[in-house]
C-alpha cells in the first residue's frame, strides 16, 4: 500500500491537460510494473500506446483510471488529483465516491468488452444514464438509441450480448462509455479479442471519434491504425516510456534499439 | 395410509401449514441475511470478511438440532421471551443464511471482474453495481443450489418439533401415538413433504427455463 509520498505540485495551467501523470510507479508484490512514468494528454489528442507483452501498457491505463491504485506519483484528471488526497501532510486514499467524481470524465473500453450479459444492448447503454444521471426510462432510451446509432447498431438495440458478434459487442461497449459524455476515452486493446474480419468495424468507429475531436488513449497492436490516427505514439518497455513522438517520427526513425527491435519483429510477423 | 390422510386431514393440514410458514419465513429472511453476508464474504476489507467467515463456519459446522436448542434455551437466558415458533424461525433463518451466503458468494465470484470494472467506470456506485449488475446474474446462476437449500430447510424444519412447535412432524407423531398406526401415519407425512418439495422443484425448473436469456458466457 502507498506511502507517505509528498504530493506533487498540481499540473501547470499553461496548457490544460485532461489527463496528467507525474512520476507514477506501480508494483505487484516484488514486481515493478511501472517505473516513474510521466504522461500528459491535451484536449482532442489521440495517443496510441504500443510495446511488447508485459511491458505495462494495460497497467498504465488502469492506473490512469484508478482501476489499479498507483503506488507513487500523481494522476490528475482535469486538474484534480485522482485516488488520493492530502490529509494533514499525509497522502491517503479518497473515498470510492470521490474517485467516481474525479474520473467521471473518463470512459473506458476493455479488450473483452465486459458487457453485462443480462441486459440488452440498449440496456447496457442506458443503465448508467438511469442509475447515475437519474434519467427517466424514456429519456435514457432516447439517449441510448442515439448512442447505438452512432456506432451503427440501432437495429440491434433489443439483442442480448450473447447474440452479438465480437465487433458488435465492442461497439456496444463504446456506445455504453460514450453515453456518459466522457471527455476522454481509454481503450485497452479494443480489437485484440476480435476475429480479423471484425477489427475494421471497431477501428472505423474509433476513427470517427478521433475525427470528431474525442481525446483518446489507445493501447493497441494495430500499427497501421496508430500510424494513421494517432497524434502521438508512446512506446513502452519494461514499465517505462522509452519513446514518445508523432507516429511519422516514431515509426520511421526509431531512436532506441528496443523500439527498432520491436518494430522489426512486428514487420516480420506481418509481412506474410 | 390414505385412511389416515382422510381421517386426520384437518390436523395434518394445520401441521403442514406451520411447516410451510416456518420454512418459507426462514428461507425469505435467510435470503436477505444471506445476501448481506455474501457481500461481507466478498468484501475487499479483511475486517468485514473475517466475522462473516466466522459466522458461516459456525452455522455450517454445527448440527442444526443443536442450533435449534441453543437458540431456544439461550434467548430466555438473555431475557428475550419468544414463542417456540419464533425461536424456530430464528434458528432456521440463522442456519440457512450461512448456507445461502456461501451459495451467493460462489455465484458472485463467478461474475467476471471486468463487468464490475465497467460498471465502476460508468460511474455506477459499488452498491448499485451489486444490486443491478451482480445480483440479478447471481440469482440466475445459483437457482439450482438455492432450490436445494430451500428443500433442505423444508425437510430440516421437521426438527423443530423438539422445541414443541406443532408442525407436520409433531402432528404426525401425535396421530401415530393415538391411532397406533405409526407406519401409515409417517408414510402419509412423507407424502405431504414430498408433494411440497416436488412443487418447489417444478417452480424452480420453470424459472430456470424462463431465465436462460442473457447469461454470462464469458
Ligand atoms: N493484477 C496483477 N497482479 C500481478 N501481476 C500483474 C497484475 N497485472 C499485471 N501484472 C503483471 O504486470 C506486468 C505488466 O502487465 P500489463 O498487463 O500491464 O502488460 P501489457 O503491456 O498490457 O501486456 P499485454 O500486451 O500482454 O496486454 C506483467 O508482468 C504482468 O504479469
Ligand atoms: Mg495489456
Amino acid at each position: 500500500m502507498p506511502m507517505a509520498d509528498t504530493l506533487s505540485p498540481p499540473p501547470t495551467a499553461k496548457q490544460k491537460a485532461i489527463v496528467e501523470a507525474h512520476g507514477i510507479s506501480k508494483q505487484f508484490g516484488d514486481l515493478e510494473v511501472l517505473t516513474n512514468i510521466d504522461f500528459s494528454l491535451a484536449p482532442s489528442e489521440v495517443v496510441c500506446v504500443i510495446g511488447p507483452s508485459g511491458s505495462g501498457k494495460s497497467t498504465l491505463l488502469r492506473c490512469l483510471a484508478f482501476l489499479e491504485p498507483y503506488d507513487h506519483g500523481s494522476v490528475y484528471i482535469n486538474g484534480k488529483l485522482l485516488g488520493y488526497e492530502d490529509r494533514s501532510g499525509k497522502r491517503v486514499r479518497t473515498s470510492e465516491k470521490r474517485v467516481d467524481e474525479v474520473r467521471a470524465p473518463v470512459g473506458m473500453v476493455f479488450q473483452h468488452f465486459h458487457l453485462w450479459p443480462h441486459r440488452t444492448a440498449l440496456e447496457n447503454v442506458t443503465e448508467a444514464l438511469r442509475l447515475v444521471n437519474g434519467l427517466s426510462r424514456g429519456d435514457a432510451e432516447a439517449e441510448g438509441m442515439a448512442m447505438l446509432e452512432q456506432v451503427g447498431l440501432a437495429e440491434r438495440a433489443g439483442h442480448f450480448p450473447e447474440s452479438l458478434s465480437g465487433g458488435q459487442k465492442q461497439r456496444v461497449a463504446i456506445a455504453r462509455a460514450l453515453a456518459m459524455r466522457p471527455r476522454v476515452m481509454f481503450f485497452d486493446e479494443p480489437t485484440s479479442a476480435l476475429d480479423p474480419e471484425l477489427v475494421g468495424e471497431v477501428l472505423d468507429v474509433m476513427k470517427k471519434l478521433a475525427a470528431d475531436g474525442m481525446t483518446m488513449v489507445i493501447v493497441t497492436h494495430e500499427m497501421g491504425f496508430a500510424a494513421k490516427v494517432a497524434d502521438r505514439v508512446i512506446f513502452m518497455d519494461q514499465g517505462s516510456v522509452v519513446e514518445s513522438s508523432p507516429p511519422a517520427t516514431l515509426f520511421r526513425h526509431p531512436k532506441s534499439e528496443r523500439l527498432q527491435q520491436f518494430l522489426n519483429t512486428w514487420r516480420e510477423r506481418h509481412i506474410d | 395410509m390414505f385412511e389416515i390422510l382422510l381421517n386426520h386431514y384437518p390436523v395434518l393440514l394445520k401441521g403442514l401449514t406451520t411447516t410451510l410458514v416456518v420454512s418459507l419465513s426462514a428461507i425469505a429472511l435467510g435470503l436477505v441475511l444471506g445476501v448481506l453476508l455474501a457481500f461481507g464474504l466478498t468484501s475487499q476489507y479483511h475486517l468485514v470478511r473475517w466475522p462473516c467467515g466466522l459466522y458461516r463456519s459456525f452455522w455450517r459446522g454445527t448440527p442444526i438440532l443443536l442450533q435449534l436448542l441453543l437458540v431456544y434455551y439461550l434467548l430466555p437466558e438473555i431475557g428475550i421471551e419468544i414463542a417456540p415458533i419464533s425461536a424456530a424461525i430464528l434458528a432456521l433463518t440463522l442456519n440457512t443464511a450461512a448456507f445461502q451466503a456461501e451459495i451467493f458468494r460462489s455465484g458472485i465470484s463467478h461474475i467476471p471482474a471486468g463487468q464490475i470494472e465497467a460498471a465502476r467506470m460508468a460511474g455506477i456506485s459499488a452498491w448499485q453495481t451489486r444490486r443491478r449488475i451482480i445480483m440479478p446474474q447471481v440469482f440466475r446462476l445459483t437457482l439450482p443450489p438455492l432450490t436445494n437449500e430451500i428443500i433442505t430447510i423444508l425437510k430440516n424444519s421437521s426438527l423443530i418439533s423438539v422445541i414443541a412447535v406443532t408442525e407436520l412432524m409433531r402432528v404426525s407423531e401425535q396421530i401415530a401415538s393415538r391411532t397406533f398406526q405409526p407406519l401409515e401415519t409417517y408414510l402419509a407425512a412423507a407424502l405431504l413433504y414430498l408433494a411440497v418439495n416436488l412443487v418447489l422443484a417444478r417452480i424452480s425448473a420453470y424459472l430456470e427455463r424462463r431465465m436462460t436469456g442473457g447469461l454470462a458466457t464469458e
